[in-house]
């Protein structure tokens, strides 16, 4: 039976270690696993069936020229080989039910885990990292449940042929059953060893195919610099590189393909010898012959699956263990040092950070210009709740130490747009409006707002236009707006905006600052930047030194009496600086 | 910009390229086949002589009669053995060498293309045909094609053996064919497509994890996690739902193929009882037409299984050769130009399919000037840039540098003498001596070091291993600050005479932008410099300003004179830079 997927919970995993996930994937699904199973038995157990029949058919019909029992064979040969086949399918198709249960219910859970961590995962773990998990390591964990059936049914398998062939000969009977597992032993280490060959070959392949899109991502840089010969060369050689290696794998691959049919081969001719030795003796049948002829070339599934399954568990262990590390990870659950929780001030309320001694008056338009960018940005991390060290009353919410506050709270209702917060894939719509919950009307005011209007107008299906993540079809500005418009629309009681016209250009700059401020009327919006055209339109700013608010005012007021402020947002109307820098100008 | 897809090869085309390969190679193929030839007949030698058994010991000859047939078959299993290694070997060197020349080809072609090709392509189908396509064609010429050829090999030995043991039973062994066939048919016709839809959903549940690890923090701070779970579930969903069509896919193929597998196997023995009753054949015939039979069923499998793989790896290399079709960027009349001042006369330019987004531009940029281009977004400022660097050529109108025409400059040339560097930069994998030398062969490690502190990169003194440090994906991934500061210095080394700057600083935060500016101005002077920035001082800073909107060039002066004659640039300036001044 199909299991429901996507699960609409996929339960409590049993994160104590690998082989307890494993079970705990197991246990999810027991009938599913049971079913699996005796098709598995049943399927493997059929495989021996054929030899036998074709056995009796040649005993009971051909040889004695009885037409009548071999018309009946022949019969149930095509029976049992319509039988075979239904179970084979139907072992398949459980055995994926079953697989696709628990690899829908891992990727459940690292969604709704990766979702849930946060800020705190790319500090634990790097995204490539994700991706592995995602794209292999569910997989090598889902094979791993195959065993529960076909694997089930190879121990099975095993035992009804060693009963058939002791039926046959005791003697044969021992030399087949001892004789296949020791091949598959001997021959496995070898193909193991081919198979790290060729994954140090694939490797290397995988890396000269990153290069190859390398180049196709820089095409537009080689156009504008030139370089293109070296390119094409540097990748001749490398693929050269890739071919002797290839070589190397061919000249081991090609022994090992040959030997796995030549091993087992010789070891069928050795155990025909002594099966025709015992009918010429008249110790076995013609019919029995051939069976055990069958009986060996069979035994060889149920060997080389156990076997196989083996390497799965291995695989699957490393496998689920990278699993659990990413399910293990816990968000910093940091109060500061804050003994009781607090509830958060009910009204907005002013906020204050110790280190740079900046405080925050509500519903104002703040500007902060900090002579070191690293500065701005750590003034916001702390002003979010993003830093996980410090004392409790760092930053102060209404009085209460943000810390002590609770985060979701936090979160809600103060926003910090970083400069290069992240854009999700999906149509204009989504990406802006996040979980659906403004009208088409209030996007397109944040769009205004963030003079982004073109954005959606530029696009052939306006709002229901899809991009890709990071939206890299956009120019830079354009992503710098969405970023703005999405923060907008969030409508955060207090909204921390890093640098966030820095890549558009000058007359749009100027319209933003003025629908900004009209946009966020009433409100506390923080802008983090050097700008001129925004500053100016704060209400206040203030003048951040090596960390420190070293003055406070509007934006006329700082350019009159500061000049280091001055130095820093204005140069450009600095004739005297610019002029001593190039030397060219004539202002 | 409307984007028109790349080429793909049609049927004869593929078949002609693919036959060019293997006449390239027609001594390694004509080997290969020979040795898996013999080696195929040493295998079918194993039922035969077990046939043989069969009858010698209905014959009544004793246990040593059946000494000789037994170590014949071991004989025949060593000669299979020797002769199926050096096939394989032989082979997989074939496939190597052939793969190696298909990769080195479209790295070349690709390489080869012009750039407004690759644009109005996206690079997206590009970077697509180089992974995806080249990968699927390397698997099939190395691993597929062989199997497909020796299974096939060994099929027809198989049934040829039969046939040879009697024609009729030749026929017989041909009993479960025609179901085989047909529903072989039915399931490539949707393979394809299916397995394709079973990767690409594979690969977007992949991609949704990876994006929410990624965007963490911005999931926390929008408070996305239930939006991204519900894409990520909805994204497991689709995944399920594609694994379903394909096991919808095998839960016909499978047991029809497999349940035909006794059918010929039953049809022998039933001929066969019929045959040997009246003694057209022996009895060990029989039993070794059935064990035939038998062992036919592995290279048939095997055969069957790979068929979709093969049948894949050929629609991608339909897409690899297609990138081949389309015309290299041509080699220019003119070989070499003197001149450098750059003139626009009456240009306009629409892209295909588009309006016209520059009217009528006139513009004289005299050599070691400074110009700077502003003006809001959609102006046409990068067009112009376009056009100025002759990456696209004018719809009407001309843009000549010292009087030649510089769509018409060999490309190579062209590039050496006018550099363009836009916002978008990319480093590539490599080491950061890599990413520099391209631009300019033969450059020094000092030059090299020159060039990187005119730009203001100081992070160059964090590099653990200096230019050896590896860059790009899967190394040290520099910030895009950081990444557009490496295009500046390229452009250092290059020493172009002529320089376009398509907003090539604005990914830096403003106090740096405004330094590296000056920084390359002091080494850059005597070029002369095309910027288009969003940055007013960047203007300030310059010879004279070109105010762009709509399409055309609206102002043209000095900063001082632009500012004196009061329209939109001076009113932006005021703004700019605050009421106070």
């Amino acid at each position: 039976m199909p299991p429901r997927i996507p699960h609409p919970d996929p339960g409590v995993p049993d994160v104590r270690g690998p082989l307890r996930y494993m079970w705990w994937l197991v246990r999810r699904q027991p009938v599913r696993v049971l079913r699996g199973s005796l098709f598995g038995t049943l399927w493997m157990v059929g495989l021996a069936v054929r030899p036998y029949l074709i056995s009796r058919a040649i005993d009971d019909g051909l040889r004695k020229g009885d037409t009548a029992a071999l018309l009946t064979w022949a019969g149930v040969i095509v029976l049992a080989g319509m039988l075979l086949a239904w179970l084979g399918i139907n072992r398949h198709r459980t055995m994926t039910f079953v697989r696709e249960d628990a690899t829908a219910r891992s990727a459940a859970l690292l969604v709704r885990h990766v979702a849930r961590v946060g800020a705190v995962l790319p500090r634990k773990l790097a995204a490539g990292e994700v991706a592995t998990v995602g794209g292999t390591d569910i997989g090598r964990v889902s094979m791993v449940l195959t065993l529960t059936g076909p694997g089930v049914g190879a121990v099975i398998a095993y035992a009804t042929v060693a009963f058939a062939l002791w039926q046959v000969s005791p003697l044969l009977a021992v030399v087949v059953l001892l004789g296949v597992p020791a091949i598959a032993v001997a021959v496995g280490p070898v193909l193991r060893r081919l198979e790290k060959t060729e994954s140090s070959y694939r490797r290397q392949q995988g890396i000269l195919t990153t290069r190859a899109g390398d180049i196709v991502a820089g095409l537009r840089v080689l156009a504008g610099v030139g370089g293109r010969d070296l390119f094409a060369r540097r990748y001749a050689e490398r693929s050269r590189e890739l071919r002797t290696e290839g070589y190397r794998v061919g000249a081991l691959a090609s022994w090992v393909e040959a030997l796995t049919i030549g091993i087992p081969g010789l070891f069928l001719a050795a155990v025909v010898w002594l099966g025709a030795r015992m009918a010429a003796e008249g110790t076995v049948t013609i019919g029995q012959l051939v069976a055990v002829y069958g009986y060996t070339a069979i035994l060889v599934v149920p060997v080389w699956f156990l076997l196989e399954a083996g390497y799965d568990v291995i695989a699957g262990r490393v496998a689920a263990r990278r699993i659990l590390a990413v399910l293990t990870i816990e968000p910093d659950r940091v109060l500061g040092g804050a003994t009781e929780p607090q509830a958060a001030p009910a009204q907005p309320a002013d906020l204050f950070d110790r280190a740079s001694g900046l405080s925050i008056p509500t519903g104002l338009m703040i500007g902060v210009a900090a002579d070191d960018p690293a500065d701005a940005v750590a003034l916001a991390d702390r002003l979010g709740r993003y830093t996980a060290t410090g004392e409790p009353g760092d930053v102060t919410w209404g009085g209460v130490p943000i810390t002590a506050i609770e985060l979701a709270t936090v979160r809600e209702r103060i926003l910090v747009a970083d400069h290069d917060s992240y854009l999700f894939g999906g149509t204009l719509r989504e990406i802006l409006n996040r979980g659906g919950a403004r009208d088409d009307t209030a996007v397109r005011q944040a769009l205004y707002a963030a003079s982004a209007e073109d954005v959606a107008d530029s696009v052939s299906d306006g709002l229901d236009t899809t991009f890709e993540p990071r939206a890299r079809t956009l120019s830079g500005g354009q992503r710098q707006r969405v970023r703005l418009a999405r923060a907008l629309l969030a409508e955060p009681e207090v909204l921390i905006l890093i640098d966030p016209t820095s890549a558009v250009d000058a007359h749009t700059e100027a319209r933003i600052a003025d629908r900004l401020r009209t946009h966020r009327a009433g409100r506390t919006t923080i802008l983090l930047a050097t700008s001129p055209l925004l500053l100016g339109r704060a209400d206040v700013v203030a003048y951040l030194k090596d960390g420190r608010v070293a003055a406070e005012g509007t934006h006329a007021d700082l350019l009159a009496g500061e000049s280091g402020y001055r130095q820093l947002v204005a140069r450009g109307s600095e004739p005297d600086t610019a002029t001593a820098t190039t030397g060219e100008i004539s202002a | 910009m409307t984007t028109t897809r790349l080429p793909v090869a049609d049927k004869r085309t593929v078949r002609q390229a693919a036959a060019a390969l293997l006449r390239k190679e027609k001594r390694a193929v004509a080997i290969i086949l020979a040795l898996h030839v013999v080696g195929a007949v040493a295998g079918l030698a194993g039922p035969a002589l077990v046939g043989r058994i069969v009858d010698r010991v209905t014959a009544g000859d004793g246990p040593s009669a059946v000494d000789k047939l037994a170590l014949a078959i071991a004989g025949c299993v060593i000669i299979q053995v020797l002769f199926a290694r050096f096939a394989q070997y032989y082979g997989h060197r074939l496939g190597e060498r052939s793969v190696a020349r298909l990769r080195e080809d479209f790295v070349g072609r690709t390489l080869a293309l012009p750039v407004s090709a690759v644009e109005r392509a996206g690079t997206g189908d590009l970077a697509t045909r180089s992974s995806v396509d080249v990968a699927a064609v390397g698997i099939a010429v190395r691993d597929v094609v062989p199997v497909v050829i020796i299974s096939s090999l060994q099929l027809t030995l198989l049934f040829a053996a039969i046939f040879v043991l009697h024609p009729l039973l030749g026929l017989a062994g041909f009993a479960g064919l025609p179901t085989t066939i047909a529903v072989s048919r039915w399931y490539l016709r949707r393979a394809t497509s299916a397995y394709l839809a079973e990767g690409a959903a594979v690969a977007e549940l992949t991609e949704e994890l990876t994006t929410t690890a990624e965007g963490a923090r911005t999931t926390e701070a929008l408070r996305l996690a239930d939006e991204r779970i519900a894409r990520g579930v909805d994204r497991v969903g689709r995944q399920w739902r594609a694994r379903r069509a394909t096991l919808a896919l095998r839960s016909v193929f499978f047991p029809a193929v497999e349940s035909s597998y006794a059918l010929p196997i039953a049809t022998i023995l039933v001929a066969g009882g019929y045959f040997y009753h009246h003694g057209w054949v022996t009895l060990g015939d029989v039993v070794a037409a059935a064990l035939y039979l038998q062992q036919a069923i592995d290279p048939l499998d095997r055969l069957l299984q790979w068929m979709e793989q093969a049948q894949r790896g050929l629609a991608s290399f339909a897409r690899v050769l297609g990138v081949g079709l389309v015309p290299p960027e041509p080699r220019g009349a003119t070989a070499r130009i003197s001149g450098r001042e750059l003139v626009v006369r009456g240009a306009s330019f629409s892209y295909p399919g588009g309006h016209d987004v520059l009217h009528d531009v006139h513009l004289d940029v005299r050599p070691g000037e400074r110009l700077a281009i502003v003006g809001p977004s959609g102006a046409g400022k990068s067009t112009l840039a376009r056009l100025l660097a002759g990456i696209d050529a004018p719809r009407t109108g001309s843009v000549s540098i010292g009087g030649h025409a510089v769509t018409e400059i060999d490309p190579a040339e062209r590039r050496r003498r006018i550099a363009l560097v836009t916002q978008e930069h990319h480093v590539f994998i490599g080491s950061l001596r890599d990413n520099l030398a391209f631009a300019a062969p033969g450059a020094t490690d000092a030059a090299m070091l020159d060039a990187l502190l005119a730009v203001g990169a100081d992070w160059y003194a964090d590099l653990p291993d200096g230019l050896d440090t590896l860059l790009g994906d899967g190394a040290r991934q520099l910030g895009t600050a950081d990444a557009q500061q490496l295009a500046l210095a390229r452009l250092v080394l290059a020493d172009p005479h002529t320089l376009i700057l398509d907003e090539a600083t604005a990914a830096l935060d403003p106090t740096t932008a405004r330094r590296t500016e000056q920084a390359l101005g002091a080494v850059l002077s005597g070029r002369t410099v095309i910027a288009i920035a969003h940055r007013l001082n960047t203007a300030h800073d310059a010879d004279r300003v070109a105010v762009m909107e709509n399409g055309r060039i609206t102002e043209l002066g000095s900063h001082h004179e632009l500012v004196t004659a009061d329209g939109a640039y001076a009113s932006l300036w005021r703004s700019w830079h605050g009421s106070a001044a």
